[in-house]
């Protein structure tokens, strides 16, 4: 290819990254600006001390953080296993567990929840002091939502699975199984040892993910009516604009931030050894 | 054929009593397929043992049986005189070592190596001497913090070898240890394996589809062929000696002539293709030379250094194709296009009623 005709061609590429960066970007620097800027130009930080004030973002925020949390830990600890399980002994389903594990990608997410309410309200119709009543509201409770936990664990399915899916299917697990159950350790011993650190990166890749897309979720939580950190955002709009603007920069930054750190951590701690030659060369 | 390796027997660094293993009877089958029938075989302790055979005919299965990754339909295995068919794999205390990629990739060598001694807990400085005890064994210095991925092919066995060792099991089970290796690497990885289980006394079973490493470094070797062993004895009488028609063939080359029952090996080798019996003649027992009225003809030569395999055929008849093995000096004498006329050297490995010989008498 001549040197001429290179340099457009480059230029050319650069377009479609730049366009998409203006249209991300535009409303983060318009949300950015207003956040700490008033429309005279002079610098504000009424939107950082409004929110802090009224200590009524508390609540949500922990809430938030909490329920982040437990997401994460509830897909790792179901999610790993069960990819494994199906790697080592039923590999004919892992299309089938594929299916299952995108599916959430093409449900709308109102959709998920207006599912949810209806199995909620059917518990819950069992009458007073039933135990269909009580696990409703216990999982609908202010304190600890577990219907999020749940709700939100599906919701990271499409992504998490896939990352660990493949993962998994760059090692030679049944060997590795067997080497290590002949040199002595359990099961779970083998995936604490041997497998968990060969999947380090898309095991972190879900962390991350998962806990982004908990602290940012919006649809269930309000249709549910629990003051997450996001509906808390919602409210706060109607009464302290500049503040809500700031919090929204604020999440968006975190949740930015947690996505970067999901999409380096699946390259750099991938598996820390390229597969092996299979020939090697006569010296030693 | 290549030489069986002897090595002096060094002081071993302190393994434990070694033990026998036995299979008393097993039969296995995947559906309405036998895959192992009436299988019996003694492992003394203390010694190497090879399971040779093509693809299909058990052996892995036989392996893995023994690890414990199989489960047999009835039958016993012993080890030290004592049945573990009801342990799973991690409570046999053997030592595996895969045909490859079965090193922890996330580990180092020396943590790779240690790991068993860890899941059993033991103190790490014990860890630390029994580890710098096996790499020097398995000659493997100075590349503790290496990573897999940062080996050749034949340091990872090296490393798997020492990793298997390194609780001291009661046995040694080698999957196929050499076949995803070059050549170069093969042959001295083999004889340092042999090495290695000599000087640490370890019962060592192990497979292959490679005749000339069984012949080469196993005390005794079980040829098996679809789920039966056909012949367990030392190499020599395996290659000597075959007591079916499958293991001469499998094993070495062979020639196999048809003869009259009156036939002997002082008389000439008759060429046509009729006969009682079958003799099975390996090609160094075979001597050729040069005859102008022959009924036989040099087709072509195949030079390996110090021998040649001379390819002898009938003018106008398919059926003859024989191999003699001549020192290549002597190969000099016939090239291709000679007539010649051969004869036996030495007794034949084997001599059958042409009912009984199999393969293309039958």
């Amino acid at each position: 290819m001549s040197r001429r005709a290179a340099a457009p061609t480059r230029a050319l590429a650069w377009l479609p990254i730049i366009a998409l960066a203006i249209f991300i970007l535009t409303p983060q620097v318009s949300s950015l600006t207003y956040a700490f800027f008033r429309s005279d130009g002079t610098f504000t930080t009424d939107g950082l001390t409004g929110l802090a004030d009224s200590g009524a973002i508390v609540a949500p925020l922990i809430r938030s953080l909490v329920i982040a949390s437990l997401t994460v830990v509830v897909l790792v600890g179901t999610l790993v296993p069960a990819v494994v399980a199906v790697h080592l002994w039923a590999p004919k389903l892992r299309s089938v567990l594929g299916i299952l594990c995108t599916l959430p990608l093409v449900i709308p997410a109102i959709a998920i929840v207006a599912g949810l309410s209806a199995v909620l309200r059917g518990l819950a119709s069992q009458g007073r002091g039933s135990v269909g009543m009580q696990i409703s509201t216990a999982l609908q409770s202010q304190d600890l939502p577990l219907v999020l936990v749940g709700t939100y664990v599906v919701l990271c399915l499409p992504f998490t699975y896939r990352s660990i899916d493949s993962g998994l299917s760059t090692l030679p697990l049944r060997t590795l199984f067997e080497s290590s159950s002949v040199l002595g350790a359990s099961t779970p011993d083998t995936l604490r040892r041997v497998v968990l650190p060969n999947i380090a990166g898309p095991v972190m890749f879900s962390a991350f993910y998962a806990f982004a897309l908990s602290i940012a979720e919006y649809t269930v939580a309000a249709t549910l009516s629990i003051p997450m950190l996001p509906v808390y955002l919602n409210t706060l709009s109607s009464t302290n604009f500049r503040g809500s603007i700031t919090l929204s920069v604020l999440l968006s930054l975190t949740t930015w931030l947690l996505l970067a750190a999901a999409t380096v951590s699946a390259s750099r701690f991938g598996r820390t050894s390229a597969p092996a030659s299979r020939k090697e060369t006569t010296t030693r | 054929m290549s030489t069986h390796v002897q090595t002096a027997g060094a002081s071993a660094t302190g393994s434990d009593e070694p033990m026998s293993v036995s299979f008393s009877r097993i039969h296995k089958s995947y559906g309405s397929t036998s895959v192992l029938t009436d299988l019996s075989m003694e492992v003394d302790a203390g010694s190497m043992v090879s399971i040779l055979g093509p693809s299909g005919c058990g052996k892995t299965t036989t392996l893995r049986v023994l690890a414990g990754f199989e489960p047999v339909d009835s039958g016993d295995v012993l080890v030290g005189g004592r049945s573990i068919l009801g342990l799973p794999p991690r409570r046999r205390d053997m030592g595996m070592v895969f045909q490859s990629y079965s090193l922890f990739p996330n580990l180092s060598v020396d943590d790779n190596i240690e790991y068993g001694l860890r899941i059993r807990r033991i103190d790490r400085a014990a860890r630390r001497t029994r580890t710098d005890e096996l790499l020097d064994v398995c000659g493997l210095g100075g590349m503790g913090d290496r990573y897999p991925h940062q080996l050749s092919g034949g340091q990872q066995q090296r490393v798997a070898l020492a990793r298997a060792l390194a609780t001291r099991p009661k046995v040694l089970l080698l999957d196929e240890p050499l076949s995803a290796l070059d050549a170069a690497v093969r042959s001295s990885l083999r004889d340092e394996i042999r090495r290695v289980q000599q000087a640490l006394g370890t019962t060592t079973v192990f497979i292959t589809h490679d005749q000339g490493e069984a012949l080469a470094i196993a005390d005794r070797v079980a040829v098996m062929n679809a789920g039966r062993i056909e012949q367990y004895a030392p190499p020599h009488e395996v290659y000597a000696h075959p007591s079916t028609p499958f293991v001469s063939r499998f094993v070495g080359t062979i020639n196999e002539v048809a003869v009259p029952r009156s036939w002997s090996a002082s008389d000439d080798l008759p060429v046509d293709a009729l006969g009682d019996d079958v003799v099975f003649i390996r090609p160094e027992d075979l001597a050729v030379d040069p005859d102008p009225g022959g009924q036989l003809v040099v087709t072509r030569q195949t030079y390996t250094g110090e021998r040649t395999m001379v390819r002898l055929g009938r003018p106008g008849d398919d059926s003859v194709e024989w191999s003699a093995s001549l020192a290549s000096a002597d190969a000099h004498a016939v090239p291709p296009g000679t007539r010649v006329r051969t004869r036996v050297t030495g007794q034949p490995a084997m001599r059958l009623p042409v009912g009984e010989a199999g393969g293309r008498w039958a």
